[in-house]
């Protein structure tokens, strides 16, 4: 009876049964794993991967400081007083002219995103340099081009000397370093960003409202109503959605311009003289307009879904236990359609907060949202750094808003369906 | 019954695949009546193409180096040949996203000369990756209806809401306009680029711009602007010349054009660093800028070839637009009409662009009245 003095059970084979099963179970843990594992890949390769790439582009400054060391190393020791020595004027010639051009290339974008000419300064001049046989080369530069001449170019530098930077996150919010990488505000006439994150944010608050407002309504119709009237309903809701979102904004553009229908129904009724139509396209109340109406359907679907599963038998109760019934409407219903409110209303929000296209086209200037601009510096300028800035930027504000969210209503009060 | 469908959609998909493999060359370009030019004048006539040797993909983009600079860092390259602006050719050759061309050596050395001969103002090419294509044009249209009495002639009309009221349409980038407004405050055309380069020019632009505030729309596609001046939206446009043109010339739209103080800007096609078909694509490219395919191209649009041996073809051929009328009062680039045009200098766009669209920018958020 060795088993029992073992305490332990065996199977057929003799091996301990809690070490079989333990067996079992990892076979089982494997196979679960590797059915897991392509989506855990596609996962890590489309989404973390991207993610990281893009918050590390965001402080990268090595664009430069790889192709000019040495120039770098001198410019520590300048006092920024006066033009520097012909010690640093030679290095910088060097280092022009050694370097591999697309890394020239690279090099001069980067700095002409602190001071703009440095990159037709630097090219023009690589052209030239190629004649420069000897010193001195100070004098020899500024012959080329009187912009070497300029100090303001070389404390430029100074924005660049570490491999890492916080400059691009300082410029999305109008902000920059000066030659001692001290924080300074923007000049006056660059400062954009600010507004254009207020600007965003106002717009997609808004937006997100007037789709609660307009679809609580619709919704709760589409919950109630006999299926009948409820299937064309829906019908309507959904038509607009599987519609090509450039189709709905242009023809908000010609349901709102002055010589649009709307105005024009409006002056035949005689509600509004035919010199005074009004502006309603080209500005913000365009842009909320369009916005509203395309991004309805996610708020009308996830509180339509919630909406759905709640049994009218509470309402009844209530009413029955004599609650007026606004009252009881407000007391019982709604707190019941809270998760469909908060997942119809994030829903709107984050993809508000991105939103590019139809603002920019029925937006006139208002309609220049901060996607505009992390497309602009993706494609025009070819600022990836800025960009991947605002765009870690949104990102944190999700995060945050997703944080307070939780710590107020509770991330497991959301509901799609 | 299922065994059947299933072999039926098989074939499909095997279909789909060697009808991708056939298609090994692909050409990038602004789409619409733009890119139709191109495929009538020079992709369909390449040799290639004709003895169905290659098949060439066209495929439509919205400018800028984005898709490039993804393509060429992650060196999976999948397009051949790039139509794009100067701007971004000077700066994709600079940061190595273009393959280097040797015009020097085609058409026997006659190439750099003929474009240097056209244009008067054109330097000839402006980087070393990028072949030349054609000549288009920031200008201002309007609707003679709207103007019952005297019609709009200069650039200063467009600035003054006092003698021409009515709203302006203006893109939403700053290219074209600075220049605009100084030709519009006095300065010659021919020296717009100098005033504006020195110190204080773009404050001096944005100084005459602020006689237009609070009568501006503002558009982002090139389509709108045409739209804005024939439902009335505003009396005034700047359009892209080759949008109006094809307007009046196809749709019979009554426009009339304002040249004085038009801003020309070029065209030019570049290879992408690494295409899987360089050596194909350089001589698609030889085609491509031939004298005859630029002249051809004028046949679709009203975008004048940069180069003057195209020119020429098209002067000896009038009426050459394919409706059978004449094409050349439509091009921004007649001898007679460049003495009052401005070439954009993309050089110091490419060093300023990022500056001053912070600067418009803040510009278009106060032009609110």
């Amino acid at each position: 009876m060795s088993q029992a003095a073992n305490n332990q059970i065996l199977t057929t084979d003799g091996i301990p049964l809690k070490v079989s099963l333990k067996k079992a179970e990892r076979k089982n843990k494997i196979r679960a794993f590797t059915l897991v594992l392509p989506l855990l890949l596609f996962i890590l390769i489309t989404f973390v991967f991207p993610i990281f790439n893009m918050l590390a582009r965001s402080v990268d400054d090595k664009q430069i400081n790889t192709v000019f060391p040495k120039t770098f190393e001198i410019y520590k020791k300048w006092d920024q007083s006066d033009l520097p020595s012909e010690e640093m004027y030679a290095t910088l010639f060097n280092e022009v002219i050694t370097a591999d051009g697309r890394q020239i290339g690279k090099a001069s974008t980067r700095m002409n995103y602190s001071k703009s000419g440095w990159k037709s300064l630097i090219k023009k001049s690589k052209r030239q340099f190629k004649k420069i046989k000897e010193g001195p080369y100070k004098e020899k530069m500024i012959a080329i081009d009187k912009r070497w001449a300029n100090i303001e170019y070389w404390k430029a530098l100074g924005q660049m000397v570490d491999p890492y930077t916080m400059g691009y996150y300082l410029n999305a919010v109008d902000l920059t370093y000066d030659s001692n990488k001290k924080i300074i505000q923007q000049p006056e006439k660059r400062r954009i960003y600010n507004s254009t994150w207020w600007l965003t944010f106002e717009v997609s608050v808004l937006v997100t409202l007037f789709c609660l407002i307009l679809g609580y309504p619709i919704s709760y119709l589409l919950a109630t109503l006999p299926l009948k009237f409820s299937n064309l309903l829906m019908i309507c809701v959904l038509l607009p959605f599987w519609t090509s979102l450039l189709v709905r904004t242009v023809s908000w553009i010609v349901i709102l311009m002055q010589k649009g229908i709307f105005n024009s129904i409006l002056v035949w009724a005689g509600i509004i003289a035919d010199e005074n139509r009004m502006q309603l396209i080209y500005n913000k109340t365009g842009t909320l307009i369009a916005m509203t109406q395309i991004l309805l359907p996610f708020m009308v679907l996830p509180l339509y879904s919630v909406m759905k599963t709640i049994s009218p038998t509470y309402m009844r109760a209530a009413l029955n236990l004599g609650a007026q019934p606004m009252h009881a409407f407000y007391k019982i219903y709604m707190p019941q359609t809270i998760p469909g409110i908060s997942a119809g209303g994030l829903l709107v929000f984050v993809l508000a907060i991105g939103y590019f296209i139809t603002p920019e086209l029925v937006g006139g200037s208002e309609g220049l949202l901060i996607g505009h601009f992390i497309a602009y510096h993706l494609k025009t300028t070819l600022n990836w750094g800025l960009c991947s800035a605002l765009g870690a930027i949104l990102l944190a504000v999700m995060l945050v808003l997703y944080w307070a969210y939780n710590k107020i209503v509770g991330i497991e009060n959301i509901k799609l369906g | 019954m299922i065994k059947s469908i299933k072999v039926a959609l098989l074939a499909i998909v095997g279909l789909a695949f060697t009808a991708t493999a056939y298609a090994d060359f692909t050409f990038v370009s602004w789409g619409g009546a733009y890119t139709m030019s191109q495929q009538k004048a020079y992709i369909d006539t390449w040799g290639p193409v004709k003895s169905g040797k290659t098949k060439v993909r066209v495929e439509n983009y919205n400018g800028g180096l984005g898709e490039v600079k993804a393509q060429v860092e992650s060196g999976n390259v999948k397009w051949d040949v790039v139509d794009g602006l100067p701007v971004d050719m000077i700066n994709g050759c600079d940061e190595g996203l273009f393959e280097k061309l040797d015009m020097d050596t085609w058409e026997g050395g006659k190439y750099s000369a003929s474009i240097k001969e056209n244009g008067a103002g054109s330097s000839g090419p402006i980087s070393e990756c990028s072949a030349p294509q054609i000549f288009w044009s920031y200008v201002v249209i309007f609707d003679p209806k709207a103007f019952p009495g005297k019609k709009p002639t200069r650039m200063k009309d467009f600035f003054d809401v006092e003698k021409f009221p009515g709203k302006r349409g203006v893109h939403t980038w700053p290219q074209a306009v600075l220049e605009m407004a100084l030709v519009a405050d006095g300065v010659k055309p021919t020296k717009v680029n100098s005033v504006l380069q020195a110190e204080g020019g773009p404050d001096r632009a944005f100084a005459k711009l602020e006689e237009l505030k609070g009568h501006v729309v503002h558009w982002s596609a090139g389509a709108q602007p045409l739209e804005l001046v024939k439902s009335g939206e505003v009396v005034m446009s700047i359009v892209y010349n080759g949008r109006a043109g094809a307007a009046i010339l196809s749709e019979g739209a009554s426009f009339d054009y304002i040249w004085e103080g038009q801003v020309l800007d070029g065209d030019w096609v570049a290879i992408p660093k690494g295409s899987k078909n360089k050596a194909e694509a350089i001589e698609f490219l030889k085609h491509a800028t031939s004298c005859e395919s630029q002249a051809g191209q004028a046949k679709y649009i009203t975008y004048m070839p940069m180069r003057d041996c195209g020119t020429k073809i098209i002067k000896a051929n009038e009426p050459w637009f394919h409706t059978g009328v004449d094409v050349l009062p439509h091009m921004p680039n007649t001898k007679r009409r460049l003495k009052k045009s401005v070439f954009t200098d993309p050089v110091w766009w490419a060093d300023n662009n990022a500056e001053l669209k912070e600067q418009w920018t803040a510009w278009m958020a106060g032009n609110k009245k």
